[in-house]
Parts: structure tokens; C-alpha cells; sequence
């Protein structure tokens, strides 16, 4: 009851709390655009762009940043655009192995990095993306 | 010396839990803060299709025009600043020019004009501005005029000479989207009938949602929070374990799972006049619904605005944009949360 009771009493009286440099992760929208792959045929899975994102990282920071715990969090094979979630840390770890990376299996290739925020939910919204022709 | 590599930009998160009968709630007054809105997406529970309440209210949003290849000069025009800034609220924002390459303008509601400059349009120009607090380095410089004010009255010395250096020191000229509250398109007759331009409405969309793991939506840590509703926001898959190689996301602590959700979403530039009757209407609708559901509301900000909460100056080196989510219960209580994609404004 008692426990029932502090909760009524927080729901009702007002609280404001700043968080600052407080999120876990980051979160990064790229893609690796097809034109970019000499060989547009080549198909590149979410298991294939894993292995590679952990090989660019160990390339850059050795077995230290292959350690690093880069998520895939969602992956489209058609267009190449992937959405990580990577340990706030890790950010720049990551964003410079994927950009310093020029090859992908003897093929030359670019990442793009489209969008990047602490905040999943701001990966969800880019108004850059708004067509109004 | 090593550059410390853990370091990320500074990003402020501000967690507001209130009520919407307390008399210190302000979410309306917080919500107008956020001028330019991009994309507005509401998540309801145990909804197979959207309310129709709701589809009728995201149809009235306001309609916004596109305006080709402005030139700025025109937007000092007498009968345009009579009928469209000095009454009513304008928004306008230059579109398809990107904050950190571009030259950027913003026609805020209050009649400030506020541009953000790369170092040659700002000399060239010659008006009175500064560099860009963000970074002293980034060569940006923000120049903000009040458009109300005594001295910018048509034929007033700072009019003109604003009026000078947008037509013969340097031709600014761009894509501009515009909307006005209340007057609409009316408002912004003497401007559009001289230029070329066209009317746009909103687009809303629509997603049906199945089986949805939910977090305790009052209690759980505000990260979580905008995590969880991120991934079903990108139809992000949570059904993973730690061991997975893709990918470790999982929902931390579930609470329950929502059989079935509705997500209905519109893009444009949207009023914060119009998403305060969304949220209106929401609240409406849960009170007619059971004591354990919610209703979320998330807004995304522009990108390129040179403007962020309260007028504040846009950091442009930062990742993201501003965004707030309000997440609502049926006993008036809420969570807000408040994202800042800049560097040196606080949300209100």
C-alpha cells in the first residue's frame, strides 16, 4: 500500500531531469551505395556487412576495437543502408574504421554515413530525405 | 598525446514526468519552442486501424507552400510583411540548403529573420552579425534581424540597407518552404503571386503493427524508452539474445506484450499549432480508452534549421536534430522527453 501510495504521489507532482552525455549508445544510419562497388551484382548480406564492419575495425584498432560490440540492427540487401547501434565510447572507433575503409573483398567502396545520434528514435525522421517535386 | 577517442559530442536528454491537470505543466508552451517540425509519428496500442478522429485531425494540418528559387529581397516586401509578419505567425525556412555547406534562412514566428552564413556570403553581405558560437573554427557566421522592430520599418535605415545588401551586395536566392498561422495561404498571397510556387499537404502514413514486446512505460530508464520506440518506429527487429552475432537488441525488462498497434505518421513543415490539437485530440481519445493504455507522439525537427529550441543558435557540427516524444497515459500523467541536437541550447 505504502508502495502504491509513493507512486500515486510521484505521478502527480512534476519532475524535470537533465541528462547530459548520458546515453549508453549512438546510433548510425550508412549505406554503401551500389554504384560504388565496381561489381553491382555482388551481393552483400547482413552476416557479410557484420564480418566486414568487425574486419574494418580490427584493421584500424587491431583486436581491441574488433571487440567492440557494433549491433546490425537493421540491414536492407537492396539498397545497402544499414542502421548500427555501437557503445557510445566506440563511436569514433567505428565511424573512423568505416570511412578509412576503401576495399571491400578487392572491390574499391565507400561508406557513407547518413545520419548519427544518441537517439535511435532520431534515425527515424531525416528531412533531408523530404521530396516535394 | 592521443586524441581521447571515447569522447562523443555533448547531447542533452531532458526528462520531464508531470501531469497535464498540474499547474506547472508547460508542454504546450514547450512544444511551440520547436518551430520547424518535420515529421510528426503517433503510436497507438491495440488499434487496428487508425481513430477516425485522428485521420480527420492529421488531414486539417495546415497546408505549406514551396517557393522555387526565392529571392531573399522579396521577403521585405511591404504588403508581404503587412499581411504575413507583422500579424499572425510565419514560418518560413530555406529548403534542399544544408547547414553545414549552404547558406541558410529562417522567417521565425516572432518576425526574426536569421541567417546562417558561410564566411564569404556573410562579408559580401555586410550586415552586422557574428561568428557562429558553436565553433570558432567552422567559419559560420549568424546574422539575425528583427523584422518587427522600429528600425526595419519599410523605409527605415536598417530596412534599406537590408533591402541593399540582399539585392545589389549578393542575390540570396533559394527554395523556400512557407506556411502561416492562422491566415494560410491568404497571409502569403502578396509573395507567392510573384514568385513560382506550389502547395503541398502534409503526406500522412500508415503501419500496422503486430505483437509488440513493451517495456514498463511508466518506470523504465528514459534511454530505453526512446530506444524501444525508435526500434518500432524502424521496424527493428527486438527478438534477439546477447549471444546473436547481428545484433544484442533486446527489450530490457518487458512488462507485457501489445497484441496488436497502429503507427500513423505525416511529413511536411508542420505547425506546432497543429500538433497541439494532435495531442489535444489524443488526450481525448485515451480517456475513452482502458486504464493500461498510452498513446505516443514523436516530432522530429529539420535538420538544416538554423535555429533550435527557443531560437537558439544550431550547433551544425553536431549528429542529429532536435526531437521530442510524449508519451501519454489516460489519467492525464505523461512523460516528455526532449532531445537537443545542438550543442549549446538546453530544451525549454
Amino acid at each position: 500500500k505504502m508502495r502504491a501510495g509513493a507512486e500515486e504521489a510521484e505521478s502527480s507532482g512534476y519532475q524535470r531531469v537533465v541528462l547530459k552525455n548520458a546515453s549508453p549508445h549512438q546510433y548510425l544510419k550508412s549505406d554503401l551505395p551500389p554504384r560504388v562497388l565496381e561489381d553491382e551484382s555482388a551481393r552483400v548480406s547482413a552476416i557479410d556487412l557484420k564480418t566486414f564492419i568487425t574486419s574494418c575495425l580490427r584493421s584500424l584498432f587491431g583486436e581491441v576495437g574488433a571487440a567492440l560490440n557494433v549491433d546490425v540492427l537493421k540491414y536492407d540487401e537492396e539498397t545497402l543502408t544499414a542502421l548500427l547501434r555501437v557503445p557510445s565510447r566506440g563511436l569514433v572507433k567505428l565511424w573512423s574504421s568505416l570511412t578509412l575503409q576503401g576495399f571491400y573483398q578487392n572491390r574499391v567502396c565507400a561508406f557513407r554515413v547518413l545520419q548519427v545520434s544518441p537517439f535511435l528514435l532520431a534515425l527515424t525522421g531525416n528531412s533531408r530525405d523530404l521530396q516535394l517535386d | 598525446m592521443c586524441a581521447d577517442l571515447s569522447r562523443t559530442q555533448r547531447n542533452l536528454l531532458v526528462c520531464e514526468r508531470s501531469s497535464f491537470l498540474d499547474e506547472k505543466n508547460r508542454v504546450s508552451s514547450q512544444m511551440e519552442q520547436l518551430r520547424f517540425n518535420y515529421k510528426v509519428s503517433v503510436l497507438l496500442p491495440e488499434c487496428g486501424s487508425a481513430p477516425s478522429h485522428l485521420e480527420s485531425i492529421l488531414n486539417s494540418f495546415s497546408s505549406f507552400y514551396l517557393v522555387k528559387q526565392l529571392p531573399l529581397y522579396e521577403l521585405l516586401d511591404k504588403d508581404f510583411l503587412q499581411s504575413a509578419v507583422y500579424q499572425g505567425s510565419v514560418y518560413g525556412l530555406s529548403f534542399r540548403t544544408r547547414i553545414d555547406e549552404d547558406n541558410c534562412v529562417a522567417l521565425l514566428p516572432n518576425g526574426h529573420l536569421v541567417f546562417s552564413l558561410d564566411k564569404d556570403a556573410f562579408e559580401t553581405l555586410g550586415l552586422e552579425g557574428r561568428p557562429s558560437r558553436s565553433n570558432r573554427t567552422s567559419s559560420r557566421y549568424e546574422v539575425t534581424v528583427d523584422l518587427r522592430d522600429g528600425s526595419m520599418a519599410p523605409g527605415g535605415r536598417g530596412y534599406l540597407r537590408l533591402r541593399r545588401a540582399l539585392t545589389s551586395h549578393l542575390k540570396l536566392q533559394m527554395d523556400f518552404l512557407i506556411s502561416h498561422h492562422p491566415g494560410g495561404g491568404a497571409s502569403l498571397r502578396p509573395l507567392l503571386s510573384r514568385c513560382d510556387w506550389s502547395e503541398h499537404r502534409p503526406e500522412v502514413g500508415r503501419r500496422g503493427l503486430s505483437r509488440l514486446v513493451r517495456p514498463a512505460l511508466r518506470s523504465c530508464d528514459p534511454h530505453d524508452l526512446l530506444e524501444w520506440i525508435g526500434a518500432v518506429d524502424a521496424a527493428v527487429s527486438r527478438e534477439n539474445s546477447s549471444s546473436d552475432f547481428l545484433s544484442t537488441l533486446t527489450c530490457l525488462e518487458p512488462e507485457a506484450t501489445v497484441s496488436r498497434a497502429m503507427s500513423v505518421s505525416t511529413c511536411g513543415l508542420l505547425l506546432p499549432q497543429d500538433l497541439q490539437h494532435l495531442v489535444e485530440e489524443l488526450r481525448c481519445y485515451l480517456q475513452q480508452a482502458q486504464t493500461d493504455s498510452w498513446a505516443s507522439v514523436t516530432v522530429h525537427g529539420f535538420t538544416d534549421s538554423p535555429v533550435s529550441w527557443g531560437d537558439g543558435e544550431r550547433d551544425i557540427l553536431t549528429g542529429g536534430h532536435d526531437l521530442y516524444n510524449l508519451l501519454m497515459f489516460p489519467d492525464h500523467t505523461y512523460r516528455l522527453h526532449l532531445a537537443a541536437g545542438a550543442q549549446k541550447t538546453c530544451p525549454p
